[in-house]
């Protein structure tokens, strides 16, 4: 297993983790402002582009 | 969801505005969590440890400049860190009092410093709190006077808090410390509430020891905190190991007793690095954390029947009310009793009120976004307005 995938495993929870953090900043009603939706847009793009690396790494 | 056998996923910062009092500073920031997932593992910041093999000498990760940085913020010569406030405490004692010696605190010290005392054989003299709840040097030299004729010396060792953790109340740490050094006695400053919140400079006051919680105050992981002191203090409190084994001679090193050699070796002392330089940045706007509790308490004043017990207007965000007036009435008929309050604040996303409680609680609104503290505002009040309680005009909502 390449250390590429080690690498996405940790950059995919780091952003996991970021998105976390916006569920705890806007609790208890996660109403999202534009600013924060923008945030949470770039996150999950990032995260699908990790995913989509760690499988091509993993499962190659 | 579970974490494993038995454990359920705590979600509770995710689902709720938690204002439990004391968890508001110490709730992680993202990278103290992306630094757990990292460092999870029990020896995990040991990989690079080389002679002398002592934690605050390991420089990658950079724990050697952390333990600089960190004395360097509070204005001390040297810092260790430690697991919690509470083994500060419990080093400095241990290093100062023997039996039967006198040592001050004061009628709003928290348990531990009791227990560092006891441990150590020490007698605990509390300065008594004026009628505002406020420890000063006025009384801080009345005691010592009393201390002086009852055991025929000084305290040897004084802890003052400089936020109390009953009230929030803020004491003049700088002033006692110029009383208490007259008669030469040593102050040990505990920033359990203040270390990670706002400024903290050890020198300007004149104490000898500053210790922090982490866990309470710095965004870090339990158990861990810190315990800074001059230099001249350091060779006392972090003197190091003298003994021999008899039969393999073994000695060890430059450990250091008081610390049982090193402290924190994983993901707790990753956490606290991890959030540093947010904590740094943020105990410069301890004045939006203020503003932010304000409008929670001005909202819990409009009701009628509500007092503030601690000092108002308020210098710290850990705040104690009574609502024996207002919350507490309610709960006499109440089908719930006491526990419709916390019952209701959880039916709208807010925890951290101990249940049943509606006579004298504590809140801590540190952390909090303006807009999460109007929520809670309105919460407060909507709460009231259902139980039939009087609720005067806020200007906030």
């Amino acid at each position: 297993m390449s250390k590429r995938a080690v690498d996405m495993v940790f950059q995919a929870t780091y952003t996991l983790t970021d998105l976390r953090m916006i569920l705890r900043e806007t609790a208890p009603t996660h109403e999202l402002a534009a600013d924060k939706k923008a945030q949470v847009e770039r996150l999950l793009d990032n995260l699908e582009r990790q995913v989509g690396s760690l499988k091509q790494e993993m499962l190659k | 969801m579970r974490c494993g056998s038995g454990i359920e996923a705590r979600q509770v910062d995710e689902l709720f505005i938690n204002i439990d009092p004391i968890q508001a500073g110490g709730r992680l920031t993202s990278d103290a969590m992306k630094a757990i997932i990292a460092y999870g593992d029990g020896y995990s910041v040991c990989d690079n440890c080389r002679k002398p093999n002592r934690l605050d000498y390991i420089s990658k990760p950079p724990i050697a400049e952390f333990h600089k940085d960190v004395a360097a913020w509070l204005n001390m010569d040297e810092a260790r860190m430690m697991p919690g406030a509470r083994r500060g405490f419990q080093a400095v004692a241990h290093t100062y009092v023997h039996k039967g010696d006198p040592v001050l605190l004061t009628a709003l010290s928290h348990y531990t410093e009791f227990l560092a005392v006891e441990e150590s054989g020490g007698i605990p003299r509390e300065i008594p709190a004026d009628e505002h709840n406020i420890i000063t040097a006025d009384s801080t030299a009345t005691k010592i006077e009393e201390v002086k004729r009852e055991f025929k010396r000084p305290p040897v060792l004084a802890f003052i808090d400089p936020v109390d953790y009953q009230y929030g109340n803020m004491h003049d740490v700088a002033a006692i410390a110029k009383v208490a050094h007259q008669y030469d006695i040593p102050i040990l400053y505990n920033g359990a509430y203040t270390v990670g919140i706002l400024p903290v400079d050890g020198k300007n006051m004149d104490v000898d020891f500053v210790v922090g919680s982490g866990h309470k105050s710095m965004a870090a992981p339990a158990p861990s905190g810190v315990l800074a002191t001059t230099a001249e203090r350091a060779r006392e409190v972090f003197r190091t190991t003298a003994i021999e084994g008899d039969v393999t001679k073994r000695r060890f090193g430059i450990k250091e007793p008081e610390m049982m050699g090193c402290t924190l070796m994983g993901a707790t002392l990753v956490g606290m690095m991890a959030s540093f330089p947010h904590v740094k940045e943020r105990v410069k706007h301890f004045d939006r954390e203020l503003a932010n509790g304000k409008i929670v308490i001005d909202a819990l004043l409009s009701i009628d029947g509500t007092k503030i017990l601690s000092e108002y207007p308020r210098k710290h965000t850990l705040t104690r009310m009574d609502t024996t007036g207002s919350f507490d009435r309610v709960a006499e008929t109440h089908k719930k009793r006491g526990f419709y309050f916390s019952s209701a604040l959880n039916e709208k996303g807010i925890s951290g009120i101990i249940p049943g409680a509606t006579k004298i609680w504590k809140f801590n609104t540190y952390g909090t976004t303006k807009k999460q503290a109007e929520y809670l505002a309105e919460a407060f009040v909507a709460t009231a307005s259902e139980n039939g309680l009087h609720v005067n005009k806020q200007p906030f909502l």
